[in-house]
Order: structure tokens, then C-alpha cells, then sequence
């Protein structure tokens, strides 16, 4: 059925190691479970095993007969809304600097244990990604600092309310000099004021902010024409073509989860008449917007500005006004690629007031104001993109290096540090830690004891935001407020009642604190009842702003600079934020860590990424160690096939010294690199060992991943089932008819899935999934049970990239069950796959038939050092497995046991809807659908008559209940060439 | 064949579990207030239809009646106490069912299953014990044959309750009614 010769003509591989066909890679093929150094060294044999198990058996007796007592521990007095056994949720906020995102908590019993998209909040839209999901896990973090320290012991809250109150006193006759503090950006009514006035009692502190990845920066030349500070929202929905340079806004900017949901809009295809929109991405790193692209143009970051003004001439020749300024140096001899920026031109120019271009909220001013004045004379202003005015928002972004140099720093006497680390996170080799010595107080706030408290002389633990009060405004200047799902774990306070007792010596409870401010926000008349209101929704309807113009004084002629000339031999540094761990942040979330990241796959780890040919001219392979420049950091080299010529790219966010026993010594530190535009690099002999699952379950030369050209979707629309030729399919049992009741079923759009791996961290959550550790994930046994499976397409050093979230298929005729031994994994009427944990004997012969590879096996007793704090971010409606035992995904087995009863209890059948796995709920572009397919008018069952539906390995008869929807691609007809891959059917 | 028979029954919940009556930290007597007094189950274990869970009764409950009724008993003093300084008090469980099985209680009130089936003649526990084994195969045989153990919905916690001549033919139109579909696959349970 199968022909070997079909891998070469489709053109998907995994790894470099797969498309050169070498030999370990066809080895480790044929195991699911890679061989390590371990195993061939593991004395026992099978044999002398099973005799010492038979003998110990006999030996054992019947010692373990005695009941377990169990306790039943009800309440005293009973809060009126908790009834055990039944989770309430609640809206609240999560605060990432100045953006907001607004969550639903579900809570058992008084604990938080998963956090949902709020369906209400514009930045969320029910959906949510996975710093948002994994935050729980934050909550819950064993590594949080449980008391105040000052000068090494342990103090008390009380006590730092007298020491504040004496120096309260102290610089309120000095008007505040010498008082300083350094926060992180934040975009809050009550802690604006708060700011405000501190600012009156001492009008001489310094009062700055700061946040190591900033994606305001690009604005800020902007800011300086606009009212005040800005707010961009962007409607990707309305846009027809955009172009991207360097703005990864599917899955790093702020505004990511709009973006996504806004993108995907325009590239539903239902039928051969629905148009799509075009993306153009031109980046340096692969991101995941770049892995979304119609067409991609990998550009080392000194070249940018250059072609942007290679744009700027080519849309003026057609006719698009914009005043640029002449070049005043010599051009630079980098010729970009004609054809591409010509076709790019041609559809920008064609679709004025439709059209985007989004840089990299990162980028240098100059760029984000050479920007706005394209989108302006494109007329995209307004359409989509809208400036608003960042209400309450403090974020003047002043570097830490900056505020302690000599000068300034020296004047400092007390530096209050709110929720920033600089002694991690700040650039270069600075003293940082010997300047905070020198300081006389030195106060840090913080969730832990991190690398920057080390050296200051008080630390105050930080209320998580699940435990806090507080408020913050959305994008769109849509209020919401943040409310506490739990008491704080430990002595902490929340950044709302710190601030105040800095502002006003007062010692006040948030709940006191925000309701006062919105008691001055909300009219007075039905005060209460718009408060409850606002904590009940999650936010306040009907509070967005009014979108600003930005006036420029003079219409002075644009400045776009020429690219800049790279010194030869040196290699061009890109330092980006990480989509697991972002900045730092993140680093003790095992959970994060453990998520592969979506386009290099490498898990608990960083590298320096270079591409095919820059490793070849430095004759680099994986893993080897390099040194940067002649610093003593050396970094681990990662081939990333399709990153920009001459180019290092290094992932923020590792290298942590203090982060937790999760974070701390896992990757290497960026930030300490990060002011070197170019470096050199040179093999120190070392070797570093990485954690990588592409190679993980590789299914070759199947068409796997189905995608066409939206010309060849039109000419022949079931163009996916016909991939694949098959002989008429017939089972040799009899098969059930599966025509009653409820009929589950799901199907994944691959024409939106972004490959983000929200759903990945939403099913860990909801599910219980144990974190491996690298070792583990090395030998391949990472639990996921939805993974993103990524493939490049096409030629290794400029690829394609798609990726195909794969998760059990739930198949009819599963040919996991007919192998189980003891029956413990059987189909339901429903047509679910079901997991019978207490029955699993661990002989794994379902896992070695599963033709999917996705059952995940437990090795080990993965839960039995979980701290406490941990065990109560378990979901109770979900059984803990334990060692010996196989699991996978169960379509979320409790969620549809928990909407039967539901409806059961009225009456009714359940809506098609109201049952959502938590895949499908967390994913940001609505790729995942779900329900029964038994129902006509059902999403999922409407989606499966699709023509682009297809099921994966079909040819093995196995009827999945969980397809796929090819992918289309809309590239533009003069670039065609550069998709000749696609075309040679 | 005899270590089978032995294991057979010696090991299996019928033997182990039936009857375990362990000791509770206040001598509460189900005879005295399910039983002569006559409350209804539903009265403490006020959840029951609504949740997965019966709840044990919080200490308020038994405060509700106890503040006036024998306040100074020395019987009550754990609940006293109990209520006075915020602990509560932990009674010892008696119908454990393994972690892995996933029990609702709502749904099973909801079908019409009696409080007595499960639990026995608790009105005639001074202490309670386990009356019936719970083990998965005793929970099949009522998922398999509903009709022979449904009561009418408003019967669930009258513990005199019998079964009529026409058992079979009223239960089959109350499934009917009801929609009542016991599952008898893993997922009903298993999670």
C-alpha cells in the first residue's frame, strides 16, 4: 500500500537527521522508546526478574490486608455557595505588565484548579495560551517565597509597616530625594493612582519602570505625536493582506490571542468560492507566524530597515504616497529578492485601507514610526489598526543599568523593586548586584526569593494574581477587575496594597483599596450592584475607549534607514523573547518547561540557533558548545533549518540562578548577550545534550499532513481524501452501527491551528499530566497527550513549516483494544476509547499497536515527590495515575460525564456545545471542534462533511472519530514558483 | 481449588467490606434520628441530590437543633467544640469506593435508586456499617437490570419501602420516563 518513494515526492521531514536518511535515524525509527546508555547496562534480565517477583509473592503473604482508614472532613460552617463535589467559576483578570487577559477559574471546593478564556474579554475570547493556562501551576509553585526576609530572617508584615511608616516620615521633608522605584509597567486605575500619589508626596523620587521584553518599545517615538501613551489594537480580521517583519503576533505579542482568533477569520475555507487573506512574513527566527505564512523571506535583522525601504520604493511606484527621504549614505550592495517585494507591493497597494504591516512591538522607534507612515499611506489607519489611549498606564521604560549608574544611582537611598529582576534580567555584564549593595534599603517584591532579593535587604513575597484584588484596562480600554479565588497561600501581599501603604502609609485590604477606586469610577447610583457586576462578568460592558488620531505637526519626510553593514566574520545576534518560559518569568513552571518549543521542539533547554549554512561554514553540529565573543558564557549550537543567514538566535528566559528547583541551571543566559549586536562564535570541544522530540513518533512517507494551494482546493476540492489511495475498506469483524445516543467526535482544522500548544498545557491541566524531566523526554517519554507534531516541507535550508496537533483518534475499529490482555482499554457506546487505569498491567503492547503514537505510558511514579502546594492544582474529577499504568487522551471523559448529568438532571439532551474538552476550549483560532456527530445540525458534524476533511491513516481501516481539515494555502500567483513543491501533482 | 473458593469469598468485598463499623468520634445514632425521630436523609446530607458527593452534615447542622435540644450533653461535647473553635470534626469514612471510580450520587437519586439499597437499614444503625458490598460487580448488577431495583422518586428515603407485584413494569416505565440509561461501559465510572 504504502511506497517508500512517497516520503521523497511529498517532501515532510522532522529533522535534518531524517532527510539526510542516516542510519541512527532509521534505527530509532523502529522504536517508539529510543535505547539509552541505561538500558544496555540494566543487569537484570526478564527471567531472573520474574523468578524473584514469584518468589517475593510467596514470601509476601496477606500483610497488606488491613483497611485504610479514611477521614471525612466537612465543614463547620458551611460557605453557602460551595457544594463539594461541584466546581464554581469565577472571572478574574490575569496582568502580564500592561495587558490584560481576561480568565474564568474553576474552583473545587475554595481551590482554583484550571483557568479557562473568559468568552466576554476581548483579549481572550474564550480562549487562552499557555503562559495564561500554566499560571495555575504558579499559584501553586513550591519555590514561592512563603515569608518576609529581612537581611536573612524571617520577618513579619507588621513589622515592614513600621519600617515603611519611619521612612515614610523621612522623605516626606525631603520632598522623597533620594527614594526610588523601579516597577514593572503596569496599566491599573488603582495602582495609577497610587502612583499619582506618591508622585505629590515626593515630587523629587524617581519613580521609573521597566520590563526586560517591552512591546511597547516600537510606539514610543509614536507616543510623542499622540496624547498621551498608546494602545494599538489590531484587527487582523478586517485585513486582506499583511505583511509581518519580525512581529511573531500569533504567539508572542501581547495581543496574541486576538491576533489569532482575528487571523483565522480570514482563512475559513468552507467552500472553493471563499477567498483567503495572504500573509508575508519576514522574519529572522522561525516563529509560528512565520510557519503560518503564504510566503516567507528570511532576513537577518541588519538588513530590515533596508527592506522596508526597498518597500517603500516599490509601493511608491505604485502610486502610493509616501514622502520618503532620500538615502543619504550609500546604499548597502545587499540586494533583497525582486520578485518577492515587487508581488508584496503589488497586493499591499492593491488593497489600501485592507491591507497590514505589523512590525515587531520589540523594534527600535524608528522602525515603528517608519511603519505607522506606511500603514498611513496605505490608509490602514483606522481600519486595522487603531491607536487608543492607554488609560492609567505607567510604562516609561527606563533599563535598571540606567537608574544605578554613577550619578543617578549614587544619589539613591532607598530602591523599592516591584516585580522586577534585574540582577537576571538586565543586559549585558553590568553590577547590577554591586550597585543594590551599596543602596542603604534595598526593598524587593517579588513571588520569589530571586536572583535579584539576594542582594537586597527586605523581600516581601507577592500575592499571585489568583489571590489577589486589583484592576486593570484591556486594550480597548475595556475595564476589568481582578479578584481572588483564594486567600494568599502564604505571608504575602498583593501589588495593589503595597503600593498603597508606599503612597499613603496606610495599611489597607485590596478589597478596600480597589472597591474605592471603582467607587470613584462607576456612577454612584447602583454602585453595588455595577460592582457585583463587574466581579461577576469579569469585566465592564460597554467601557471600551474611544479609538485617537495621531497627528504629526509637520509633514517632515520619513526616514528610513539603509540596512546596516554587518562586519565580516561575525554573525548577526538576535535575542528573542521564549514562548515557554518568556522572559524569565516562567522559568519554575515544570509544565513550560516541558512544552517543547513549537518550532525547534527542544524541551527544558535553550541553544544558540544557526542555520544550515552558518553551521557548515563553522563546521557546527547540535549540540557542540561554543564561545560568544571572549566572554566565558558558552552556549550549546542548535541547527534550526530556515532561521536567516548570519544570524545567532538565543531564546530569553534561561540561565536562571534562583528561579525554584524547576528553573534554576536549566539553559544558558541570553540577557547577558543581549547588548551585542554582532559576535563571533568559536567551538570549545564541549557537548551539550539536548531534550528534542521532533524525532518522536516520526511516521514516514504517509501523507500525514494534507495542504494545497487554494488554485488546486478550487480545481478539485476533495483534493485531502485523494492523497491517499486505498483499496475499498472492510473489516473482517463485525462493526458496531454506533447509531444511538450520543456519538462523540472531533475534528481539528489545520488551517487554523497556529501550532501554539495551548491545547497541549490546557489538557495537562485539566487532565493531571505528569512533568518527566529531561532525561525523560530524551528517552521519549513525555506524557503529553496532545502533542504538536512539527514537519518542515520542501528544501532544508529555507522550509516550510507545518504543524499537525495529534492526539488519540478514538478509533472505531482501535487497534489498541484488541491487544489489551485484561481488557482495560475497551470502547464505549458513545465511541470513546476508554482508559481503565486500575486494570492497566503495563504490558504496553496497545501503545506499540496504536499506529498514532499517542498513548503515553508511566514509567515511573511521577507524583511521588509532589510537593503539597502541587497536589492541589490536581483535578479532583480526573484520576492521578500511577506507575505501570498507560494513558492518553479520553476526549475529556469527565467534562462529557459531567454535561450528560447536567442535562440529564433537566431533562434534556445536551447542547450541542455546552461540552467542550479542554483542547478545544483553550485553542486561541477555534481549530478544534467537538460534539456529537450523531446530530445533524452539530459544529463538528457540519465541519466533518467538509471537502477538506480527511482521516489520518484511514487506509488502516481504524475509523478514527477525530479528523482533520486539510490546510489551504494562498500564496500569490508571481511567487507561485517558490511553492513548486505543492504543485507536482 | 479450595485456595481459589477461599480467595474467592474471603477476598472479595462481600467478606472484607460488609459489615465494617468502625468508631466515630461522636457516638451519632442513625436509629435515633433517622429512625424514631424520623428526618429524612436528605435533612444533613443536604447535597446529595445536587452533587457527585453526599455531604457529611457540617457542624451547623447538628448545631441547628443541638444549640437548644441537650445543650449540655456530654455526648455532643466534640460538636461543641467542634463548633466553638472552627475545627471540624473528622469522622471515619465507611463506604469508600477506590479513587478510581468515579461515583454520583444526584444522578442516582434523580433515577429513583432508594438511600436503603446501597446503604441498608441505616434507621436501625446505632453505628453505622457497610450493609452491602459496593464492589463493581454488585453496582453492575443493578446497571444491568435496573427494573428490579428502581423505587418511585418520591420513595428514595422511606426506608419501609417494598417492592409491588408490578416491580418490573412500573421501574420499566419509570426508565422510560426518565430517560434512565445506567452505563454499564467503563466511562460511566472510570475516569
Amino acid at each position: 500500500m504504502e511506497d517508500k518513494d512517497k516520503f521523497d515526492r511529498h517532501g515532510y521531514w522532522r529533522s535534518l537527521n531524517e532527510l539526510a536518511g542516516q542510519p541512527e535515524f532509521k534505527e530509532n525509527l523502529g522504536r517508539e522508546f529510543p535505547e539509552t546508555v541505561l538500558e544496555g547496562l540494566a543487569g537484570l534480565s526478564r527471567r531472573s526478574f520474574l523468578g524473584l517477583m514469584g518468589a517475593s509473592l510467596a514470601l509476601a503473604g496477606l500483610a497488606g490486608c488491613r483497611k485504610p482508614v479514611e477521614k471525612i472532613i466537612p465543614y463547620v460552617t458551611p460557605p453557602e455557595e460551595i457544594i463539594p463535589g461541584i466546581a464554581n467559576y469565577y472571572a478574574t483578570t490575569m496582568p502580564m505588565g500592561t495587558d490584560a487577559y481576561g480568565v474564568i477559574v474553576e474552583c473545587h471546593e475554595g481551590r482554583p484548579t484550571k483557568i479557562e478564556g473568559n468568552p466576554r474579554h476581548p483579549a481572550t475570547r474564550g480562549a487562552a495560551n499557555a503562559w495564561i493556562l500554566a499560571s495555575i501551576l504558579g499559584l501553586y509553585d513550591p519555590d514561592r517565597s512563603p515569608k518576609i526576609i529581612h537581611k536573612g530572617l524571617e520577618n513579619n508584615w507588621n513589622d515592614f509597616v513600621a519600617f515603611w511608616r519611619e521612612l515614610d516620615k523621612k522623605y516626606s521633608t525631603t520632598g522623597g530625594e533620594g527614594l526610588a522605584i523601579l516597577t514593572e509597567p503596569f496599566s491599573s486605575p488603582s495602582l495609577f493612582n497610587a502612583l499619582q500619589m506618591f508622585r505629590r508626596r515626593f515630587p523629587r523620587a524617581l519613580v521609573k519602570s521597566w520590563s526586560p521584553v517591552n512591546y511597547k518599545n516600537s510606539l514610543s517615538t509614536l507616543e510623542n505625536a499622540a496624547p498621551g501613551k498608546l494602545k494599538t489594537v489590531y484587527s487582523l480580521d478586517k485585513a486582506k493582506v499583511i505583511l509581518s517583519l519580525d512581529s511573531d503576533f500569533l504567539a508572542a505579542e501581547p495581543d496574541n490571542l486576538a491576533a489569532a482568533a482575528d487571523f483565522v477569520k480570514g482563512r475559513k475555507v468552507d467552500s472553493p468560492l471563499d477567498s483567503m487573506n495572504r500573509l508575508y512574513v519576514v522574519e529572522s527566527n522561525y516563529s509560528l507566524t512565520g510557519a503560518m505564512a503564504d510566503h516567507r523571506l528570511r532576513l537577518s535583522p541588519d538588513h530590515l530597515s533596508g527592506f522596508i525601504r526597498a518597500l517603500a520604493g516599490e509601493l511608491i511606484r505604485r502610486g502610493v504616497n509616501i514622502n520618503l527621504e532620500p538615502a543619504s549614505e550609500t546604499p548597502s550592495a545587499f540586494s533583497f529578492d525582486e520578485t518577492w517585494i515587487r508581488a508584496l507591493a503589488e497586493d499591499l497597494s492593491a488593497h489600501k485601507g485592507e491591507g497590514l504591516i505589523r512590525v515587531g512591538g520589540t523594534h527600535s522607534p524608528e522602525l515603528g514610526l517608519a511603519v505607522y507612515h506606511l500603514n498611513r499611506a496605505l490608509g490602514n489607519i483606522g481600519k486595522t489598526v487603531t491607536y487608543y489611549e492607554a488609560r492609567d498606564t505607567f510604562d516609561d521604560n527606563l533599563a535598571p543599568e540606567n537608574l544605578l549608574a554613577k550619578g543617578t544611582g549614587d544619589a539613591i537611598s532607598t530602591l523599592i523593586l516591584l516585580g522586577v529582576n534585574p540582577v537576571y534580567a538586565s543586559t549585558g555584564d553590568n553590577e547590577i548586584s554591586s550597585a543594590l549593595a551599596k543602596i542603604e534599603n534595598t526593598i524587593h517584591f517579588g513571588e520569589c526569593f530571586d536572583e535579584t532579593a539576594e542582594h537586597c535587604t527586605w523581600h516581601i513575597p507577592a500575592a499571585h494574581y489568583l489571590e489577589s484584588w486589583g484592576d486593570v484596562w484591556a486594550a480597548d480600554g475595556i475595564a476589568g477587575v481582578i479578584q481572588p479565588m483564594i486567600a494568599p497561600l502564604y505571608d504575602g501581599r498583593s501589588t495593589v496594597e503595597l503600593w498603597n501603604l508606599l503612597a499613603t502609609a496606610n495599611d489597607e485590604t485590596g478589597y478596600e483599596i480597589v472597591r474605592r477606586t471603582w467607587a470613584g469610577i462607576l456612577p454612584a447610583a447602583d454602585f453595588e450592584n455595577k460592582w457585583r457586576q463587574i466581579l461577576h462578568d469579569g469585566l465592564l460592558d460597554n467601557s471600551a475607549s474611544k479609538p485617537i488620531e495621531i497627528n504629526f505637526a509637520d509633514e517632515s519626510k520619513i526616514v528610513i534607514n539603509d540596512s546596516r553593514a554587518t562586519t565580516s566574520g561575525k554573525l548577526n545576534l538576535v535575542v528573542v523573547p521564549d514562548t515557554s518560559v518568556f522572559d524569565g518569568r516562567f522559568a519554575n513552571s515544570s509544565w513550560l518547561q516541558e512544552l517543547p518549543d513549537p518550532i525547534t521542539k527542544l524541551a527544558w533547554d535553550n541553544a544558540a540557533l544557526v542555520s544550515i549554512a552558518t553551521a557548515k561554514n563553522l563546521n557546527l553540529q547540535n549540540g557542540d558548545m561554543v564561545r560568544i565573543d571572549d566572554s566565558d558564557t558558552a552556549v550549546p549550537i542548535w541547527i534550526q533549518p530556515g532561521i536567516s543567514e548570519n544570524t545567532v538566535v538565543m531564546n530569553l528566559g534561561y540561565g536562571r540562578t534562583r528561579a525554584g528547583r524547576i528553573g534554576t541551571g536549566v539553559g544558558f543566559n541570553a540577557y547577558k548577550l543581549r547588548h551585542k549586536k554582532e559576535i563571533s562564535l568559536e567551538k570549545t570541544g564541549g557537548r551539550h545534550h539536548f531534550a528534542n522530540t521532533q524525532e518522536h513518533g516520526a511516521m514516514e512517507g504517509r501523507a500525514i499532513f494534507r495542504e494545497a494551494n487554494l488554485e488546486k482546493y478550487r480545481r478539485d476540492p476533495k483534493f485531502a481524501e485523494k492523497m491517499v489511495e486505498h483499496p475499498p475498506l472492510k473489516s473482517i469483524f463485525k462493526e458496531h452501527s454506533y447509531d444511538q445516543g450520543y456519538q462523540w467526535g472531533m475534528t481539528i482544522d489545520l488551517n487554523s491551528c497556529i501550532g501554539c500548544g495551548a491545547c497541549t498545557i490546557a489538557c495537562q491541566s485539566e487532565n493531571n499530566i505528569p512533568v518527566v524531566g529531561k532525561e525523560q523526554v530524551i528517552n521519549g517519554r513525555e506524557m503529553h497527550w496532545i502533542r504538536n507534531d512539527r514537519y518542515f516541507v520542501g528544501e532544508s535550508d529555507d522550509p516550510r513549516v507545518v504543524i499537525m496537533p495529534m492526539a488519540c483518534q478514538h478509533c472505531e475499529n482501535a487497534p489498541c483494544e484488541s491487544v489489551c490482555p485484561v481488557s482495560a482499554t475497551t470502547h464505549d457506546k458513545e465511541g470513546l476509547n476508554v482508559m481503565t487505569y486500575n486494570r492497566c498491567i503495563g504490558t504496553r503492547y496497545c501503545s506499540n499497536n496504536c499506529p498514532y503514537k499517542v498513548r503515553r505510558f508511566n514509567f515511573f511514579n511521577y507524583t511521588k515527590d509532589m510537593p503539597e502546594t502541587v497536589k492541589m492544582a490536581q483535578n479532583p474529577d480526573v484520576t492521578v495515575r500511577f506507575r505501570g499504568v498507560m494513558e492518553k487522551c479520553t476526549f475529556c471523559v469527565q467534562r462529557i460525564n459531567r454535561g450528560k448529568q447536567a442535562a440529564k438532571k433537566e431533562n434534556r439532551t445536551v447542547r450541542d456545545g455546552e461540552i467542550q474538552t479542554a483542547c478545544q476550549q483553550a485553542c486561541p483560532t477555534k481549530a478544534i471542534s467537538f460534539g456529537n456527530i450523531l446530530d445533524p445540525d452539530s459544529n463538528v458534524a457540519q465541519i466533518k462533511k467538509s471537502d477538506r476533511n480527511y482521516a489520518l491513516l484511514a487506509e488502516l481501516n481504524v475509523k478514527p472519530r477525530n479528523t482533520y481539515l486539510a490546510r489551504i494555502r494562498n500564496p500569490q500567483p508571481d511567487l507561485m514558483q517558490f511553492d513548486s513543491d505543492m504543485e507536482k501533482e | 481449588m479450595a485456595t481459589v473458593g477461599f480467595f474467592w469469598y474471603y477476598g472479595s468485598p462481600k467478606y472484607t467490606d460488609v459489615g465494617y463499623r468502625p468508631i466515630q468520634p461522636v457516638p451519632f445514632s442513625h436509629k435515633l434520628h433517622a429512625g424514631d425521630l424520623g428526618m429524612d436523609c436528605r435533612y444533613c446530607h443536604s447535597k446529595v441530590e445536587k452533587s457527585t458527593h453526599a455531604n457529611v452534615p457540617p457542624t451547623q447542622t447538628c448545631m441547628n437543633c443541638h444549640k437548644l435540644i441537650l445543650p449540655e450533653s456530654e455526648k455532643l461535647l466534640p460538636v461543641r467544640e467542634s463548633y466553638a473553635t472552627g475545627r471540624p470534626i473528622e469522622w471515619t469514612r465507611v463506604h469508600m469506593l477506590p479513587d478510581y471510580a468515579y461515583f454520583d450520587h444526584s444522578a442516582h437519586l434523580r433515577a429513583g435508586v432508594g438511600c436503603v439499597s446501597c446503604h441498608g437499614r441505616i434507621d436501625r444503625m446505632d453505628v453505622v456499617q457497610q450493609a452491602e458490598p459496593l464492589s463493581m460487580s454488585w453496582c453492575l448488577d443493578c446497571h444491568r437490570q435496573p427494573q428490579k431495583h428502581l423505587r418511585p422518586v418520591n420513595q428514595i428515603t422511606n426506608m419501609d419501602w417494598q417492592p409491588s407485584a408490578e416491580q418490573i413494569s412500573f421501574a420499566e416505565k419509570q426508565i422510560k420516563e426518565l430517560n434512565i440509561n445506567p452505563p454499564v461501559d467503563c466511562s460511566g465510572c472510570h475516569r
